[in-house]
């Protein structure tokens, strides 16, 4: 009896056991097969193969482009990291040559099962090249000379560039293109509104979603990609991108249940959804930089910009902290003031505040003027070599946060004797008015990578995007050599180096790293904001809902 | 007839010729293209260069004008700025959607603007007829963005609270819409809001005309003649006033038709709708000036050929109209 009952006991302690296992396996932590996620996107992508220059947009990237893999993949922190390569690509400098040995993952595929190989490195890199294409840019890819296979299956070779290129990982962050698919056919237009393959009209990636629809005007179906070569498959069965271009109509969108996700760029109606029940907020800094670009270039500038130290108390003048405080913490309760023109806060380990001595002080404001000369006017306006420091601040009219921050900085900078005078105009004219050197301070963002390439452009000697007409030989010799230098802490150190400079003679004050903005609902998990140019939809095989 | 309609359309032709030619001169002439392009640090001098050179973006702007002038003819309407598209497939495609969105917008407005001057004229003085001048000067006063916002915050308020979907607030159609009646339902709930916000101006214009007519018929001669013949009221209104009192209603109808089909601009943006209006209103903020050349023609041709339409059928509906 004693026996039986034991036996028993151990039998429903068993049972017991088995449907505490069963239940937990359905909780909510446990990812769920199936469902959409709607996503309302801000902006329809002006065409879909991001390649080319006329569709090089974010919401390109970020809806269509998760459907095209690249070797790295940028994370939230920047970091690039291997996507499609099988581990870190080997660099070695070969008989002086700048050489790269890459592995594919044997796993990866196209979704229609060609495994990806050489042979797409190397069509990719032929319609960047090929001038009748019209891309974006071919920075990098015109700096490979050759390109060797080494293994018979494709997946190993080797890349040798005519001159050592230091961000060789933001080019393999790039897409790669199906040889196998778009041989011969025309780039420009092949992929203009479908990501097919054209011999059999069947969906092509190697995503874990395939661009399966798009009705233009109206949204872009992605579906889950079955032979996708990740982890594991996606969760969901799919993801539409719906755009919704207007502010007002995506914030009624989510709170209505229309969308599952926004990501707009940042508008202060969006705070009030803080507080709305059943959705969830992510805010980061972002790479986009926001700064005040002072031009000292007699066309349209002002004289004093000329002198460093008049850009110096230009700086002492705006009250940086206060713009963070009063505006961007209301996104992003952790923003800080950006320091530095290269690198973001967020990236550790690289960013130095070389601007953090740029703190609001008419104070030091005074002593450099008085120092030059300077006296103050009746209206209180400091006067220098007879020109009154009256300096025009213009933007892009429309966009209320830059507004505000120009009505801030106005208050901040009459107090500490610089007039500044509003001259915002609409994008297509602001825009022309400082490519053509014709402006004093434009307050504008520039979009960057996380990593530092290009900024010779910016800031070097005759830079094509130098439009202040900022130059420093010092500053130009390290920023040329960083694009170069094959050492990350050298090449950071470099950049740094080039960074300190700018900060003693302040061509741009920068401002902020703008904040990103994700909102969605808190039945979807898995979903998280990545405020590099990947955008929070790099990791959409993680997403389910509940 | 014939040459009265001849003649119209005759006349038209310089004036869409000055038309075009200005429009295009305004938009080329202020604002750069390519502005948002040259910002972008991956796109090279190079790339800029041969684009502008492509698209004649360096050459006067009347050798532009040409240029756009002989795709428009030969190529209809050529294609956008950097898209290798045709601009005629864009044109093929929010079209429609804005002529659903006029079609009801303007049937919803007749049908309550006349109902509602009618019976404000035959009640006139009452307490309905206050009211309904009450609401048309409130439609005539209230901005199309401010209601539409409204009503999208109001319904959006309605859904959280009741969690039953009535309207949708953007967009043409759900995600997986179906078909037959489950699509058309689908349409009709995102297509209500927009079509409230277009209908009410309307409908506080008609109602307006429509009562100040109606008032004036009633009072001729040959209305006089059929109640002392022993007609009942309602058909005297119905058959004799009514009829008669409808041709300005119907004209502005029909211009009021032929000005929408440019897309209302405002509500199609608002409520996102892939109309005229919001095609436009992309391609302007873009500075792409061969899809706005394109929606201009077709704008002006639809404003030209209604106004025509109008002042036919006041010659059909008023028989005392004669063209020569």
């Amino acid at each position: 009896m004693h026996r039986i009952g034991l036996a028993a006991l151990a039998a429903m302690a068993l049972t017991a056991a088995v449907f505490v296992a069963g239940g937990s396996a359905g909780t909510s932590q446990t990812p769920k097969q199936g469902g959409t996620v709607i996503f309302g996107a801000e902006q329809e992508p002006p065409c879909l193969n991001g390649a080319l220059d006329g569709c090089n947009n974010t919401w390109t990237t970020w809806s269509v482009g998760t459907s095209l893999r690249g070797l790295y993949i940028e994370n939230p922190d920047f970091s690039l990291v291997p996507d499609m390569s099988d581990g870190e690509t080997k660099v070695s400098r070969t008989n002086g040559k700048f050489t790269l040995t890459v592995k594919i993952k044997k796993q990866a595929v196209w979704s229609d099962g060609v495994p990806v190989t050489v042979k797409d490195f190397v069509y990719t890199m032929q319609s960047y090249l090929d001038p009748k294409n019209e891309v974006a840019g071919r920075s990098g890819w015109d700096s490979i000379q050759s390109v060797k296979p080494l293994s018979k299956d494709g997946k190993s070779f080797k890349i040798i560039f005519s001159k050592p290129y230091a961000p060789w990982k933001v080019l393999f962050t790039s897409s790669l293109y199906p040889q196998h698919a778009l041989q011969g056919t025309d780039f420009n237009t092949v992929w203009n509104d479908n990501y097919n393959n054209p011999k059999n009209g069947q969906p092509l990636g190697t995503g874990p979603f395939l661009m399966t629809s798009y009705t233009k005007g109206q949204s872009i179906t992605m579906t889950r990609n079955p032979k996708w070569w990740g982890p594991h498959k996606a969760y969901l069965d799919k993801v539409v991108f719906v755009f919704r271009t207007n502010t007002d109509t995506e914030i009624q969108a989510i709170r209505g249940g229309e969308v599952d996700v926004i990501y707009p760029q940042p508008q202060l109606q969006l705070v009030d959804l803080r507080g709305q029940p059943g959705l969830k907020i992510e805010s980061n800094a972002g790479t986009t930089l926001e700064h005040f670009d002072y031009n000292q270039q007699l066309k349209g500038g002002m004289p004093l910009f000329r002198a460093p130290w008049f850009r110096q108390a230009m700086s002492y003048a705006v009250n940086r902290q206060a713009v963070v405080d009063q505006i961007y913490k209301k996104f992003n309760p952790k923003q800080q003031v950006l320091q530095n023109l290269t690198y973001g806060n967020s990236q550790k380990g690289l960013y130095q505040p070389h601007f953090g001595t740029y703190t609001y002080s008419p104070a030091k404001v005074t002593q450099l003027m008085q120092k030059h000369g300077c006296t103050k006017g009746g209206d209180g306006i400091w006067v220098c070599q007879g020109i009154k420091a009256s300096v025009k601040i213009g933007t892009t009219a429309g966009n209320k946060l830059r507004e505000l921050i120009v009505e801030i900085t106005q208050a901040q900078a009459k107090n500490a004797g610089i007039e500044l005078v509003p001259a915002s105009a609409p994008s297509r004219i602001f825009f022309p008015q400082v490519s053509d050197g014709n402006y004093q301070i434009a307050m504008f963002a520039w979009v960057g990578s996380g990593d530092p390439a290009g900024q010779i452009d910016i800031y070097g000697c005759g830079g094509p995007a130098n439009w202040k007409g900022y130059c420093s030989k010092k500053v130009t010799d390290l920023l040329k050599a960083s694009d170069a230098e094959l050492d990350p802490q050298k090449r950071i150190a470099q950049v740094n180096a080039a960074d300190k400079l700018m900060a003693l003679n302040v061509p741009t004050l920068p401002i902020v790293q703008k904040p990103t903005f994700l909102v969605y609902k808190t039945k979807i998990h898995g979903i998280r904001d990545n405020s590099s140019v990947q955008g929070p939809t790099d990791n959409m095989q993680d997403w389910w809902v509940s | 007839m014939l040459a009265y309609i001849l003649r119209r359309i005759l006349y038209s032709i310089p004036v869409l010729i000055a038309a075009s030619f200005l429009i295009f001169t305004m938009v080329s002439a202020f604002g750069d293209p390519m502005s948002e392009l040259r910002l972008n640090p991956l796109v090279s001098k190079q790339t800029l260069e041969k684009q502008a050179e492509e698209k004649h973006l360096n050459d006067p702007i009347p050798v532009r004008y040409g240029y756009w002038v002989k795709d428009a003819v030969t190529n209809k309407f050529g294609t956008p700025l950097f898209v290798n598209e045709p601009i005629w497939n864009d044109l093929k495609r929010v079209i429609p959607h804005t002529i659903a969105l006029v079609v009801c917008a303007e049937l919803l407005a007749l049908l309550f603007g006349v109902a509602i001057g009618i019976y404000s004229a035959i009640r006139q003085y009452s307490p309905f007829d206050y009211a309904a001048t009450t609401f048309s000067f409130l439609g005539f006063a209230m901005p199309v963005f401010w209601l539409a916002l409204m009503l999208q915050i109001g319904f959006t308020n309605l859904f959280i609270s009741t969690h039953v979907r009535i309207f949708y607030t953007s967009g043409l159609s759900s995600v997986d819409p179906g078909t037959g009646p489950h699509w058309l339902l689908d349409r009709a709930q995102h297509l209500a809001i927009p079509v409230m916000v277009l209908a009410v101006l309307n409908i506080a214009v008609y109602s307006r005309y429509m009562r100040a007519s109606l008032l004036e018929v009633v009072n001729t001669d040959y209305v006089r003649t059929a109640r002392a013949k022993g007609l009942t009221e309602q058909r005297v209104t119905i058959r004799h006033a009514v009829r008669n009192a409808l041709t300005p209603v119907v004209t502005l109808s029909a211009l009021s038709f032929g000005a929408l089909i440019g897309g209302a601009i405002i509500t199609e943006s608002i409520f996102q709708l892939d109309g005229m209006g919001n095609y436009f209103i992309q391609n302007l903020l873009s500075q792409d000036v061969y899809p706005v050349m394109a929606w201009l023609m077709i704008t002006a041709i639809m404003i030209i050929l209604f106004n025509l339409i109008a002042d036919i059928l006041y010659g059909i509906l008023d028989p005392r109209v004669r063209y020569e």
